[in-house]
């Protein structure tokens, strides 16, 4: 420690205080950082990193319950610690000494409400996007794109209706959106029939490849499989030189297996919503009639 | 009709004297008008320039912030750089006649800061660090408050509004003028000739001295500690050798306090046991301060309040202390509640008469302490209690604890009083110290 400092240094990691400890002290940051972390069943979790200057601890110390968090030092830091005693007695003499605390615990809650605001938005975006079909197939897509890197990238359904493959979901120039394929049809309706995942290279030469608008090279064609079926296709093509490889189909059938259950979920819900919605027309009808 | 006494968006505020009290009466003045959603205009009048070496650029003390001001201050936001404090301090070891003691901080942390008030001793020597008053005063511009250089030399009353002069010349009528002139200049007289009875505080001649040498050296003789003396020496109520970096400032406080104490100091024989006796050490800079020991008993008036060591101070420890708990005070009765004599009266004279009151029980402290100077038994049985205190990890360390508050500043004198109570040997003393 240097000449000039003041409080105790932590060393890289050290721990200042542990959740569930008992508090007696608040603290005062001089130099360095420390992370405030919190237990909980999927390991631990920094709920914040705080610099030079700022307070923490404060909270045992006013609720008089035991700490919600732990406090680490992230690199080495230099804490001065602030007895609970003799700050209530200072508090006693001049109240207006809370200003200050007051105003990094109102910091600390308006940026709380700020995470829990977005927290709340993306949980309602992911619910909204679960239970529509092709919003899923887009969300599945698009997760697809930021592990395997592809020009082009489609999924497609087999609808019982049409009779054919449909695409619900694609990104690149390769894929029409009215493209429809019977099963057995092309790669991807090769690939629903039999099931097998594929990696094709030089894909110019494979007699089941159709050619679409761009000159591509590699590609991937994964089922989607249902419990009973496989109901449809995951598609990546690369134009340039740069193939794909084998972990790449490892990837890409490991995503179409969580695509699969979440599509069929999406799949049951429209169909129960498409039953609710029968049953209250029902009910109206009948209510009516009567 | 609206109360003419409370400041408005845009009252003017003319602080005098821009040591610690007027800025730190700025600085709260300011962030609590900021608060309620008022601009105030604050100038601070503060001729000396704090970066310049030796007495022209220092408020002359030991530069001992007390644990107590550390913590509050880092609670405020304000804390105290790397790059201000001369050492961290984490104990005490106290010397009597009769052998010595040391107390650690009761947190093991550096608690207490050594500054300089100036730009250091006389022609200082090695990197000089930032100035103590100067960190506050750029802590006050930077709240908004305008520092101007000008010695005020008269305050006059117009239509109880208060005229400041400076050079002959009428440069402000301000809606409240603060007076934290502190005791070491004659700038009293600008308020004791304002006629609303200000008389200046009562004060004695205290002496500080500069030691310099290596600064190894003052790490191996001083470490983080503070050396306190309680020696019978003519005159001296008590010193102490306070480490900064490449000197260390010697403080002595008492009655009689002459040029020559400080030599008679040194060569006292319990000092000279712990100075380097290979190294050698130069006096380096000196100066006679006054102190105040009695507060004035009328410190305000309509539009004008006095505070700081011009006011209240604390007897013998933690000036700095009180000069933000009085700056602060001040500061919240003119923002929160007005600027008249019943403002002060009801809001800050309570403040400024707890510590006139805690001094009370200071003096009978020190009269304790006075006892423990020649009382071999005393300090023989005082020494055994806290030796064993500081080896247990366990103990309570009561008596460590109350001698530590005592010299840190830490509590209130009535405080410290009330838990020596406990202790037979200092309940004895008491008794016989009442009866003198
Ligand atoms: C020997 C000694 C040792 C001490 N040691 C310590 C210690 O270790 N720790 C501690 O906490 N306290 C200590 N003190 C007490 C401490 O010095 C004071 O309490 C503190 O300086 C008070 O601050 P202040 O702002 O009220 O006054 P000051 O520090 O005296 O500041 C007053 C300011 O007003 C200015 N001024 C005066 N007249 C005018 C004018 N007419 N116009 C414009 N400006 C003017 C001056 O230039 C000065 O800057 C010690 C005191 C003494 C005497």
């Amino acid at each position: 420690m240097k000449d000039g400092e003041l409080g105790r240094v932590y060393g890289e990691g050290e721990f200042i205080f542990k959740e569930g400890d008992e508090g007696d002290r608040m603290y005062v940051i001089q130099s360095g950082r420390v992370r405030i972390t919190k237990k909980t069943p999927s390991g631990d979790i920094t709920i914040a990193t705080l610099g030079s200057g700022e307070i923490f601890g404060e909270m045992a110390l006013f609720d008089r319950l035991p700490r919600s968090a732990t406090a680490g030092a992230l690199d080495e830091a230099r804490i001065l610690s602030i007895d609970k005693k003799k700050l209530f007695q200072t508090i006693d003499r001049d109240p207006t000494l809370v200003f200050k605390t007051l105003e990094s615990m109102s910091r600390r809650i308006r940026r709380l409400d700020e995470e829990f605001t977005k927290l709340r938005k993306s949980k309602i975006d992911i619910l909204q996007i679960f239970v529509n079909v092709d919003e899923t197939c887009s969300f599945i897509l698009e997760e697809a794109k930021n592990f395997i890197k592809a020009d082009n990238g489609s999924i497609m359904l087999y609808s019982d209706e049409e009779k054919a493959l449909l695409i619900k979901a694609a990104f690149g120039t390769e894929w029409n959106p009215k493209t429809k394929l019977n099963a057995g049809e092309g790669i991807a309706g090769d690939v629903l029939k039999t099931g097998r995942a594929e990696l094709i290279n030089n894909v110019s030469m494979d007699p089941r490849y159709k050619k679409g608008s761009a000159d591509i090279n590699s590609v991937l064609c994964v089922p989607i499989k249902g419990r009973n079926t496989h109901f449809g296709v995951i598609n990546m093509s690369r134009i340039s030189e740069n193939l794909f490889t084998i972990e790449d189909l490892n990837l890409l059938r490991f995503i179409a297996l969580y695509a699969s259950i979440a599509i069929e979920n999406a799949m049951n819900f429209s169909r129960l919503r498409n039953v609710a919605d029968e049953v209250l027309m029902h009910a109206t009808m009948l209510d009516m009639l009567g | 009709m609206a109360d003419p006494y409370v400041l408005e968006n845009g009252s003017e505020i003319a602080v005098i004297g821009g040591g610690p009290t007027g800025s730190f009466f700025s600085i709260f003045a300011l962030k609590m008008a900021k608060m309620i959603g008022k601009e105030l205009n604050v100038t601070i009048y503060e001729p000396k320039d704090f970066t310049k070496d030796g007495p022209r650029g220092c408020n002359r003390c030991g530069g001992l912030i007390s644990e107590l001001l550390v913590q509050t201050l880092a609670v405020e936001g304000i804390n105290l750089p790397e790059t201000l404090v001369q050492r961290g301090i984490n104990s005490y070891r106290l010397y009597t006649d009769h052998g010595n003691v040391f107390i650690g901080t009761p947190s093991h942390e550096k608690t207490i800061a050594t500054v300089y008030r100036g730009g250091g001793p006389k022609g200082i020597i090695g990197k000089g660090k930032e100035s103590f008053d100067r960190f506050l005063l750029d802590l006050a511009v930077s709240e908004g408050a305008i520092h101007n250089p000008l010695k005020i030399d008269r305050i006059e009353y117009n239509n109880i509004r208060p005229v400041l002069f400076a050079k002959g010349q009428r440069i402000q009528e301000p809606d409240l003028a603060v007076g934290a002139i502190g005791v070491k200049s004659r700038t009293y007289k600008i308020f004791e000739d304002m006629g609303f009875g200000y008389r200046r505080p009562e004060t004695v001649t205290a002496a500080i001295a500069e030691i310099s040498t290596h600064s190894s050296a003052i790490t191996e003789y001083f470490g983080n500690s503070v050396h306190l003396f309680l020696l019978p020496i003519k005159g001296v109520k008590f010193a102490a050798m306070i480490p900064k970096g490449t000197y260390v400032t010697v403080c002595i406080l008492g009655k009689d306090i002459v040029v020559n104490t400080v030599n008679n100091f040194l060569d006292n024989r319990v000092v000279k046991s712990i100075l380097p006796k290979t190294e050698t050490y130069k006096v380096n800079c000196r100066c006679l301060p006054k102190m105040n020991v009695r507060a004035p008993k009328i410190p305000f008036n309509h539009r004008v309040i006095l505070c700081g060591d011009a006011g209240s101070t604390r007897l013998f420890k933690d000036g700095l202390g009180a000069a933000y708990i009085m700056g602060k005070a001040a500061a919240k009765t003119a923002v929160f509640h007005g600027v008249s004599k019943q403002h002060f009266q009801k809001e800050y004279y309570p403040v400024y008469r707890n510590i006139i009151i805690d001094n009370k029980f200071g003096k009978v402290l020190f009269a304790v302490t006075d006892a423990f100077k020649v009382h071999k038994a005393l300090n023989k049985s005082m020494f055994r209690v806290v030796q064993k205190e500081q080896l247990e990890p366990s103990s309570q360390k009561i008596l460590s604890s109350v001698l530590w508050d005592m010299f840190t500043g830490n509590e209130l004198y009535k405080d410290i009083f009330r838990r020596a109570m406990n202790f037979p040997m200092f309940f004895d003393i008491f008794k016989g110290c009442i009866r003198i």
